[in-house]
């Protein structure tokens, strides 16, 4: 993350700021916790980028107001905000499950988009290394978040079907979209990415795949030496050599990047929501945490409601639970990398768009799934790692199919189409599917 | 193998042989059967070899106690050689099973690298056709021997268990292994081995695994014509193709050798358990035989009791059956050639690591596997193709793991760690499994 050079020229910058906001100009050299400069235009694809690019990296020191307004005021996407309270309200004003469910849906998706922006900046301070770790791990914390809610409330099947539809919605839906949008824009040539990242990254996914299928096949063909106890035990022991694997795989990653992944993670690391091609970051490092950590905690609380109203919803909307939890709560999760993934692809940048779609994927089956396990391991909750069969033979087949389309290393609007296709396919499947006991 | 191309200036080379070997020279024109040059140095990794390079090979005429003394004294893996008439010993003495499966276990290992060892010595007079073949056949007669004994006795799930175990081994940790300790000695750079060699062994290995997979999905949909006759003929049936596949396949690798292959065949029928540079044989071809005769004979003994305490031994330790057969067997089979894939791939000669971990594999599943249906058919067992559900998935997925990490054609340390942690999960599995119906073992 070389993003972020000199903090030291903050002062130095700061008057040359930005001659749309004279206004704030007074206000720039106040050191308090959290200013912000209004950089509303920023927001809007790079307008103010050629302003920009002239200067040093800066940290910019913002009153609270300009903090404010850079966070919460600049996206479009924020106007779905007070779908948030509206729901807490909604929630001890009536008892419309359905209603509760859709408005913190709702509700959460600015949110998450914000989490990745505020995670984004944050890298911008910390160097490539920790940034890399940063991303890596924040990157789906709001999946993270709703799952470990999912979990003390004793719902593992939700667990287990969000996490797998996260999983399934980046390998296809994302990354299909990527492809399609990407294909239309430069329809007169096939995209071309990185085949020897993208084969890694398809041989991670089925090592992750090996690990959940497992404990399935142990289950299904009745052969656990102790019956129930043997599942939960493999799936333990397989989550910890999971989380080692991926922790050797970011070590990895982050050791090579000095050779050959440099221009990608930093690239990455800056572009995940925003589409300014300045590498500049707009919020200081504080305030970066303290709004890490402020809408953590806002999605921390709408997904306890979220959480709470899945079943009531599934009722009264007549639709199975896996479905919701499948379907519908990973495409609110996903939003931010989906809006990213795409608009990398239209820029020909179809290596970023990768990285976020796979390696979202690998994080969701290589790290969140076994913390969760693991979580609910010290919870004391019956996690393990047996989706059932009609989830795991799903994913094993997706993970297949998308290894292939990615073998190649070029891709087109028809690829992108084709992997959209295979998603409603897999979204109809769980449309008409519930599980067979429900347990 | 054209490393040992005129024996007949045998006698002409002997004298200047080592000048170590003051004292044998008054033997070396003996004709002896069992005859041996005294060359325990060339054991300590090719100390010798600077001595040789301008010899043509010759056949080393030794006494008796020369030839025991370079076959048996020189390799320090030897020194478990006790443990295999102390097994005998205590199988007699006591009735503990669990120490008698340990200590044959033990006892086998130094044997099965000293087979290997013999086999190449052989192959060095036998020309590279013939010497392909020895070291194709007999590349994993230890696991055969073990399996024939076990169909002998009727253990017929001990026989899949043994050789699935072998194959997922020898794909996994001894592949993984050597990459990972490869990839750590050159963490500078990604090694590269030859990306069509290794396609057109992941594309056998998994037309192999149709081979099995067949089968076991023919008896799980309960979709036979006659239960249970139906998969037993379609297993029979398919072994023998797979014997034929696996026959053209080394035709084939022979016929390419004389165009492409030279290089990498000669070096890898050299090196495949020392590390001598010289191709020079250091025993002659009929101690080569008779060796190979006298340690197949002490494995086929010791197998005979290995096989006979397994079921014992898990009694005892309370692990079952499966893990015993999967793991532990053939990690004891493999020794030999893990040892060599890490060698290689430690002197970035990865083509020759991945020949002796992938071709081993292809060796089990293309010819041992149906080789033991075969002989189960002559015998009267019913071995077939049906390695049950559990372990036909877990074969299934590992081949198609690791036919994907192959595909790129390079390898670094993190590759090679994938696939040790993906043994340790098949491992894991294997642990707390037991077939649902305790029937055929």
């Amino acid at each position: 993350m070389g993003c972020c050079k000199v903090p030291a020229l903050i002062q130095a910058q700061v008057e040359m700021g930005l001659v749309n906001d004279v206004e704030h100009k007074s206000l720039f050299r106040r050191d308090t916790e959290s200013p912000q400069r209004k950089a509303a235009s920023l927001m809007e694809q790079g307008s103010l980028s050629a302003s920009f690019r002239e200067r040093a990296t800066k940290t910019p020191m913002n009153s609270v107001i300009q903090s404010f307004k850079i966070v919460i005021l600049s996206n479009k996407l924020n106007l779905l905000l007070p779908f948030g309270p509206l729901a807490i309200l909604l929630h001890y004003l009536t008892d419309n499950k359905g209603w509760i469910f859709l408005l913190s849906l709702v509700g959460i998706t600015p949110l998450a988009e914000r989490l990745g922006y505020a995670t984004e900046q944050l890298a911008c301070y910390t160097g490539s290394t920790v940034g890399g770790l940063l991303n890596a791990t924040f990157g789906n914390v709001t999946e993270l978040i709703i799952s470990i809610f999912a979990l003390k409330n004793g719902m593992i099947r939700v667990v287990q079907l969000t996490l797998l539809g996260s999983i399934l919605s980046n390998m296809l839906l994302v990354l299909g979209c990527a492809f399609f949008c990407g294909g239309l824009v430069f329809s007169q040539k096939e995209q071309v990415f990185d085949k020897g990242n993208a084969v890694v990254n398809s041989g991670l996914l089925l090592m992750a795949v090996m690990g959940l299928l497992f404990p399935a096949v142990l289950h299904y063909t009745h052969s656990e030496v102790h019956a129930g106890s043997s599942e939960l035990a493999l799936s333990r022991f397989s989550s910890c050599i999971m989380l080692v694997a991926y922790a050797a795989y970011l070590f990895f990653q982050l050791k090579s990047q000095p050779s050959s992944y440099t221009p990608l993670t930093e690239e990455t690391n800056q572009n995940e929501e925003a589409s300014d091609d300045d590498e500049d970051p707009e919020i200081s490092k504080w305030e970066a945490i303290i709004w890490l950590s402020i809408l953590t905690a806002w999605v921390s609380l709408l997904s306890g409601y979220l959480v709470d109203a899945i079943e009531g919803a599934s009722v009264s909307w007549k639709i199975p639970i896996s479905f919701i939890s499948v379907i519908l709560l990973p495409i609110v999760g996903n939003a931010a990398e989906h809006a990213g993934a795409i608009m990398f692809a239209m820029k020909d940048k179809l290596d970023l768009s990768l990285g976020v779609a796979i390696g979202s994927s690998i994080q969701i089956s290589m790290f969140a799934v076994p913390f969760c396990v693991v979580i609910g391991w010290m919870m004391g909750a019956q996690m393990d790692l047996n989706f059932q069969l009609f989830e795991t033979a799903a994913l094993f087949i997706t993970v297949i199919v998308v290894a292939f389309f990615l073998q190649e290393g070029t891709s087109n609007y028809f690829k992108g189409l084709m992997l959209i296709l295979c998603y409603l396919i897999v979204a109809a499947s769980f449309f008409v599917h519930e599980d067979p006991h429900q347990g």
